[in-house]
């Protein structure tokens, strides 16, 4: 059953231009910042492009999911399933791997920087590679944190601006985390903070441990609230 | 079989369906009438298991065919790849897809994308989509709405092979020849409440015996 809502969310999704102008603009940015960071350090690092996407991700990861459910319960198809009944998990699973893929493709131009970082120069290559998994597991959680945030609204705005504030607030948990009496946590959560060991080439299992139990306990309460739409 | 037994349900204190109790045997047709607002759709919607009854329960045998009131589909899909879809979630295999659009008078818009589907066609392909597996119970909400006077006949038929092939079928309708035409009784439902429940007769009968019921100022 997830893999027939995997193939439908493709289909749909890739029939809009979402995940074009998303990719373009991801690209476009990307490619401009991280330019700008190759010439001020004048090093054949990739390290660089990783927070960069990272925080793109942050804007655009919302704009791919937030249709995923929004838009299935404003239009009545929701409704249909529901009735069928399919349950909340494989809906929101299939919606989620659908949403991770379409970022993935959209993301996996940076390659060429790397070609382009073999081409000119000698790029350390752990980093690299660590770089593009904290990158992949980023998306994944944000993904995650996207199809919640549309399956708790009807309205596909209300979803991405939902999605995008609260990465966000992950993304900074860090900052001033010292001022508060729960710092070490705010730390813990932050999004950046972890990435910043990808980028660094350092692979730590707690942190691919986060953005899995991120991303899992996104999907948990996004099937909870598809279960609560049936029996309200 | 199809069976309300003393539902009832509000939303934010306003009363909407109050201790509605009816049944659909395997075999037969019953048409679910009301005026605009009386409860109908509510009352589908507690049958089909979408909304929790504030008391009561309803017993449908599944799998259920579904038809809201308004077509629910992805504009980007053909329409053999919806009902495809469709089909998966039903767990029904992929096959039963050329029949149900068949059934429909739907066959040929199979290449079509839902998107550019007329009114009628999307009726037509809504009520394919509720054929898929040929379910044992139906609930259908306004399913002739918008189809041109053949589909009409066409469909009445359908739901009457439906019903002689021993599925229990509820339908909604305003229409009152409809219901006089393809119903073996009628629910009549009016400000929530189920007010009569007996055979339709002729269409010119059930028009005096529902506006008796309901009262003229409720339908202007």
């Amino acid at each position: 059953m997830t893999r027939a809502v995997v193939g439908k969310e493709l289909r749909v999704l890739w029939a809009s231009p979402v995940p074009y102008v998303v990719g373009a603009l991801l690209q476009l940015v990307l490619g401009l910042l991280y330019v700008d960071q190759l010439a001020a350090r004048r090093q054949a690092l990739f390290q660089p492009a990783v927070p960069i996407a990272g925080f793109l991700l942050l804007a655009l990861t919302p704009l791919v999911c937030m249709r995923a459910v929004a838009e299935e319960a404003r239009s009545g198809t929701l409704e249909l399933l529901l009735a069928v009944p399919v349950a909340g998990r494989p809906l929101v699973v299939g919606k989620w791997l659908a949403a991770w893929i379409t970022v993935l493709v959209v993301l996996a131009p940076v390659v060429l920087f790397v070609l382009l970082l073999e081409w000119f120069g000698n790029p350390d290559l752990g980093p690299v590679l660590s770089g593009l998994v904290g990158l992949a597991l980023l998306a994944g959680a944000l993904a995650a944190l996207g199809v919640l945030a549309s399956s708790l609204t009807s309205t596909q705005p209300v979803a991405a601006m939902t999605a995008f504030f609260v990465s966000l607030l992950l993304w900074f948990a860090h900052v001033r985390a010292e001022a508060l009496s729960v710092g070490g946590v705010m730390d813990r959560l932050s999004i950046s903070e972890r990435l910043r060991g990808f980028a660094g080439g350092v692979v730590d299992t707690s942190d691919v441990a986060f953005f899995v139990l991120l991303a899992a306990a996104a999907l948990t309460l996004a099937a909870a609230a598809v279960d609560g739409r049936r029996l309200r | 079989m199809i069976e309300a037994v003393r539902l009832s349900r509000d939303f934010g204190g306003r009363e909407a369906v109050r201790e509605v109790s009816f049944s659909v045997a395997p075999g037969e047709v019953v048409a679910f009438l009301g005026p605009n607002g009386a409860g109908k759709t509510t009352t589908i919607r507690l049958l089909l298991g979408l909304l929790r009854p504030a008391a009561g329960r309803a017993d449908v045998t599944r799998p259920v065919g579904y038809v809201p009131e308004l077509f629910a589909g992805y504009d980007a899909l053909a329409v053999s790849s919806y009902l495809g879809f469709l089909a998966r979630m039903k767990r029904v295999p992929r096959a039963e897809v050329e029949p149900s659009l068949g059934a429909a008078g739907a066959a040929d818009l199979a290449g079509r994308p839902v998107g550019r589907l007329s009114k009628g066609q999307r009726q037509r392909v809504g009520l394919a989509q509720a054929l898929l597996g040929r379910p044992p119970s139906y609930v259908l909400d306004e399913p002739t709405q918008g189809l041109d006077p053949a589909q009409v006949v066409e469909a009445r038929t359908l739901l009457r092979s439906l019903a002689s092939d021993g599925a229990a079928v509820l339908i909604s309708t305003h229409l009152l020849a409809e219901a006089a035409a393809v119903a073996d009784r009628v629910v009549v439902i009016v400000r929530g409440r189920v007010v009569a429940e007996e055979r339709p007769g002729e269409a010119g009968d059930l028009e005096r015996r529902f506006l008796e019921l309901v009262g003229r100022g409720e339908l202007t």
